[in-house]
């Protein structure tokens, strides 16, 4: 058969029993239970908690006793219904009546047979108790669990017992009748000096001779005979013993009848002495026992079994006939008698002796006590039960107890654990109270009691060790004389806000005139305000020195990229303008030949080199700007797209660039250079890891990560977007694996890398509320996934290719100045105005530029380079033109945005900024923008 | 009880107790002419162990307070014989020897007296009734009242550490009165194993004695 356990596990674990789930419903159940359930979760009580709101009831929780008992795991039992412990053997009347009662909103109690997570059964004491809600319905069950299987064991041995006793009982009454009335027992004079021995009819029955044979006696010899020849030396001893002077005989053997049956039979007798004090007759009868000893046998197994002692007592004597085990239990060595005072002696103080011989009984009363006993052997206490009966004896005519004694030791400790429970909860209450009182003197966090203007009633004594003043002048005023004034928010004002529970951080002024941070908890209550307090100043002062130290990190971090950039961007540089050199001189060639029709593909060629120049060194530009955390709505593919390029260039010929970017892409918030920074990062440890060549892959999915998934990364459960590098490289060792995320930790060697790439883009992660992780293995690559969350938000909006316009031109007579140290550009600019129409002038430092304005009667714009030498700058000439000519009009180029050189209050003012490389069509349309604009 | 097993095989054992329950028999006989009325003695059990176990065993049993009498005996098996009764006890037995008749203090007075001459009576029935089943002599000292712990009555004697203790427990009716006691045999290892020769002659002639009779 299906182990019962086994079918069940199967079961699936319901969905969304959370550990938020769990907590919280314990709360509630705490809350309607009150301490009791809280003392009872934490006691050796096995215990579940069920929904009856949740589809068949399941199982919130349970407590450590319960898997102590039953061998299940809480993971194992949640959102299951408790019939998980129920088996084949379970009785289903009582599972339909607890069913019932659940069903009615009952308490209710049972006795059921149990089934452990091993398939081992026991015997569960289950009590089911509503939680009740403010409505009366039950919001949740509990129920405890308690293992009886020992307590049921012993009743059911001891109702064997008991029938096998009373059998006994009846078995040894028809012996007494049939040796007293009918004479049943064989019996036997034994004529000791004539060497005969006498029998009766039944002597003469048992052993096969004639009624007048065994009347006229038999030899000794012919007494043994009969006796089963394992017995009979033993019995002969006793014999011998008789014929010598020993007085009591009693002996039990076997006997082998004549048809070979053999029985057990009982024997006893006694001597009579001559005159002269020498044994004469030896007088004895026997009787079978055999069944007897069947059931006696029987009871030892059953006795053994339950762990069951006997004993017997008869009135008057000083000892006690007791089994094996009874000495077992008292912990005394073996004996088949033991002195009553012995017994008795064991008996703790304050419980009835085990056998009273003074109070005496009447025959067929039972007996029942429990008493604890301390063992001599180990000096344990234990709890034993006694159940005896008064019977009368058939020899002695006395009345004798015979009884049972068994342990309960377990059963009372469970007991007493209950009964102790609520004693528990009451002195809990009182230490809590006492804990109170001693924790508003011995904390290191500044109490407070004030009232609801904010005035301070109560301060403890920790308030002195924070602030040094003495409690006595901080009570009795509010907190506003130690505030410090630039505080976003007053601790008295956050005090006096009202509401439940307030929380809020706040300066107060110390005895010595510094300042400390303390973080307050204030809860109303009764109208007055209980405040706990905490110094914070250390940590604040720790966060604050830790952000610039990270700031500072990222800042090098940055550098370090640039850095690790600049050697391929050379090259690549130098690459591009070679394409651009180039083709100059082949446009040259040609237009030496008069081969103008050739002259476009190398035209093609030139811009196209340049515009990539001119995209790397704004990438470059755009990195290398300080920049704090800006979250914005991010395309990650696209800004993957746009930084592919310089990947490419930094990873070098032998790497195998691939992207797998996925389709409708999520947006995610967060600060696009950052990731940028991050990905940079992670491409250039994976160029560093594949010293050799490899492949580079940088991925984008969509993932949605349900609860397990989600609380396995250490983030909630959501949509994120997920963006990976993979490399072919060398791999992590796990040691190495596990610390790549700390701060300055790095396998390169020294002044290759900060160590601080990896922590980096850790701290970015989890800043924009993702996580980061890393798989890796010696020889077989790494890989490093960021998870971003989803943002809901609109795009960042896309840039729209501009509509292509007409060229505008110059209206007649518009003069334009042209200011650049650099002739070529200064030639290029001049003569793309001229193509346009415009009157243009050319100065080559800032100097001869004011002297042509001087002369020059009309100039409508300057054109001027930011960075000349020469003393005078763009900005400066430009300030200094104005001078000359107010409200002329500047544009300014410049290729590095450098704001503090420009100005930002100038901008205003008819001076624009345009940034190098640019587009001569793009000039044109700004300076045609700007005639046509206001003068400046 | 390995030691007993180690000592005597099972038909030694039974042999031991027969020799026993011959001696205390005697001894009954000797106590009922001594006090004129019924005496009944038997021996539920003997028990072979050591000079520790004995007094361990007396302790769980009747606590520190024992009153013992002790004779020594010797010849082909000797050491010394201790009949040992709880304190209480060895008063009823007084009182069961001398009559209910006589005052309290007056009894009291006797204790030490009557214990030495029921002990004698005792001890020496069974003593010497053993050694006449064994067939051997044996020479009794005087008898001795003793009080004490388990302990200090079974002290070993300096020399015979290794020795065992024969230990048999007994019940007693003395006109109606029903006390329990204690008598020990303590004996070195060649005694005992004088002791364990002679029963197994006594078994010998037992056995082959077709007649059974003495």
């Amino acid at each position: 058969m299906t182990r019962s356990a086994h079918r069940l596990r199967a079961h699936p674990v319901a969905d969304g029993l959370d550990d938020q789930a769990i907590a919280a419903a314990w709360a509630e159940a705490e809350a309607l239970g009150g301490p009791m359930l809280v003392a009872l979760r934490r006691s050796a009580m096995a215990m579940v908690l069920t929904d009856p709101r949740l589809p068949d009831n399941p199982i919130i929780d349970i407590n450590a006793a319960f898997t102590e008992l039953t061998g299940y795991a809480a993971a194992a039992v949640r959102g299951r219904n408790c019939r998980l412990l129920q088996g084949p053997e379970t009785d289903r009347a009582t599972v339909a009546m607890l069913a019932a009662a659940l069903r009615e909103g009952r308490a209710v109690r049972a006795e059921l047979l149990n089934y452990r997570a091993d398939g081992s059964s026991f015997w569960n004491a289950l009590s089911l108790t509503p939680v009740l809600d403010a409505l009366g319905e039950p919001r949740f069950y509990l129920g405890t669990q308690t293992d009886i299987s020992g307590a049921r064991r012993i009743g059911s041995v001891e109702t064997t017992l008991r029938t096998q006793a009373r059998e006994l009982d009846v078995v040894r009454e028809r012996l007494r009748l049939a040796l007293s009335v009918a004479g049943a027992a064989a019996a036997w004079e034994w004529r000791i000096p004539e060497r005969l021995v006498v029998g009766d009819e039944r002597f003469a029955a048992l052993y096969g001779i004639t009624e007048a044979a065994a009347a006229a006696g038999i030899s000794p010899a012919a007494f043994f005979a009969i006796i089963h020849p394992d017995d009979r030396a033993r019995i002969r001893l006793a014999v011998g013993g008789m014929l010598r002077g020993a007085e009591v005989f009693s002996k039990s053997y076997r006997v082998v009848l004549a048809d070979g049956e053999c029985r057990w039979v009982q024997a006893r007798g006694r001597s009579v002495n001559d005159a002269a004090g020498q044994p004469d007759r030896f007088l004895g009868a026997l009787v079978d026992i055999t069944e007897h000893k069947r059931i006696e046998e029987q009871l030892r197994i059953a006795q053994t079994a339950g762990g069951i002692g006997t004993f017997e007592f008869t009135y008057g004597f000083a000892t006690v006939a007791v089994s094996r085990h009874f000495c077992d239990l008292l912990g005394l060595h073996p004996a088949a008698e033991l002195p009553v005072a012995t017994i008795n002696g064991l008996v703790c103080p304050a419980h009835r002796p085990v056998v009273d011989p003074v109070t005496r009984a009447a025959a067929g009363d039972v007996t029942q006590r429990e008493f604890e006993i301390e063992r001599p052997d180990n000096g344990e206490r234990r709890w034993l039960t006694l159940r005896g009966e008064y019977l009368r004896d058939t020899e002695s005519a006395d009345l004798r107890l015979s009884g049972v004694i068994y342990d309960i030791t377990e059963a009372k400790r469970r007991e007493a654990q209950l009964r102790t429970l609520n004693g528990t909860l009451e002195s809990e209450v009182e230490a809590r109270t006492r804990e109170r009182d001693r924790l508003w003197r011995l904390s290191g966090d500044p109490f407070l009691v004030a009232d609801q203007a904010g005035r301070w009633l109560a301060a403890n004594p920790a308030w002195t060790e924070v602030l040094g003043w003495p409690a006595a002048s901080l009570v009795g005023r509010t907190s506003e004389w130690l505030e410090h004034p630039e505080d976003a928010v007053s601790t008295h004002a956050a005090l006096t806000r009202g509401g439940g529970e307030s929380r809020f951080e706040g300066r107060l002024r110390t005895a010595a005139g510094d300042w400390r941070w303390l973080s307050w908890t204030a809860v109303a209550e009764g109208g007055l305000l209980y405040c706990v307090a905490r110094d914070i100043t250390a940590e604040k002062a720790q966060a604050l020195a830790l952000a610039e130290a990270e700031a500072r990190l990222r800042q090098s971090q940055k550098m370090e990229a640039v850095g690790q950039l600049t050697g391929g961007l050379a090259h690549d540089f130098n690459n591009l303008l070679t394409g651009v050199t180039a083709s100059l001189e082949m446009m040259r060639t040609r237009i030496a030949q008069g081969r103008y029709d050739a002259l476009e593909r190398y035209i093609v060629a030139a811009k196209d080199a340049a515009s990539r120049a001119a995209a790397l060194t704004h990438r470059l530009l755009a990195f290398s700007r300080r920049q704090t955390l800006a979250p914005k709505p991010v395309e990650a593919n696209r800004l993957i797209g746009g930084m592919e390029d310089l990947v490419r260039r930094t990873m070098g010929p032998e790497i195998e660039i691939t992207t797998r970017l996925a389709p409708g892409l999520w947006l995610t918030l967060c600060d696009p250079h950052q990731l940028e920074n991050a990905l940079l990062n992670l491409c250039i440890n994976a160029r560093d890891a594949m010293p050799g060549g490899g492949r580079l892959t940088i991925a984008t999915d969509n993932a949605d990560l349900g609860g397990a998934t989600a609380r396995a990364s250490g983030l909630p459960a959501g949509e994120y977007v997920e963006l990976s590098v993979a490399d072919t490289g060398t791999g992590m060792a796990p040691d190495v694996a596990a610390r790549a995320f700390d701060p300055f930790f790095t396998t390169k060697s020294l002044g290759q890398g900060t160590g601080l790439g990896l922590s980096m883009i850790y701290g970015f992660v989890k800043q924009s509320g993702g996580q980061v992780g890393l798989v890796s293995r010696p020889g077989a690559g790494t890989k490093v996934t960021l998870l971003l969350p989803r943002h809901q938000g609109s795009g960042p909006g896309e840039a729209a290719p501009a509509p292509p316009v007409r060229l505008p031109r110059a209206r007649p007579g518009e003069t334009v100045l042209v200011v650049d140290d650099e002739a070529t550009i200064r030639m290029l600019v001049a003569d793309a105005l001229r193509d346009r129409g415009y009157a243009v002038m050319e100065a080559g430092d800032g100097a001869a530029a004011l002297e042509l304005l001087r002369e020059a009667a009309a100039v409508d714009l300057l054109v001027s380079d930011v960075g000349m030498p020469g003393g005078l700058n763009g900005r400066q000439l430009a300030d200094a033109a104005r001078a000359l000519r107010p409200g002329l009009k500047v544009l300014l180029i410049t290729g590095y945005a450098e704001q503090a050189v420009v100005g930002e209050a100038a901008l205003a003012g008819g001076i624009e900024v345009m940034t190098k490389p640019f587009a001569l069509d793009a000039l044109g349309l700004r300076i045609r923008g700007m005639m046509d604009g206001p003068p400046g | 009880m390995t030691l007993a097993d180690r000592m005597l095989s099972p038909l030694e054992h039974d042999a031991l107790t027969e020799l026993v329950n011959i001696g205390v028999s005697r001894a009954a006989s000797g106590l009922r002419q001594m006090v004129g009325g019924e005496v009944l003695l038997s021996v539920p059990s003997i028990e072979v162990v050591s000079h520790k176990a004995a007094a361990a065993l007396i302790g769980e049993r009747e606590g520190s307070d024992l009153v013992a009498v002790r004779q020594d005996f010797a010849g082909a098996f000797g050491g010394r014989a201790l009949l040992i009764f709880p304190h209480g006890a060895s008063l009823d037995l007084v009182r069961a020897v001398v009559g209910d008749l006589l005052p309290d203090a007056e009894a009291r007075s006797l204790e030490h007296e009557a214990l030495a001459e029921t002990g004698n009576v005792i001890l020496n029935g069974c003593l010497a009734s053993m050694a006449n089943m064994l067939e051997r002599p044996v020479t009794i000292s005087l008898p001795q009242v003793l009080h004490g712990d388990g302990a200090t009555l079974f002290q070993p004697e300096p020399g015979d550490d290794d020795g065992l203790v024969l230990f048999l427990y007994i019940n007693f009716s003395v006109r109606n009165r029903r006390i329990r006691g204690y008598i020990a045999m303590l004996m070195d290892l060649p005694s005992l194993a004088a002791l364990k020769l002679l029963v197994g002659d006594f078994i010998n002639r037992v056995m082959n004695d077709d007649t059974v009779g003495p």
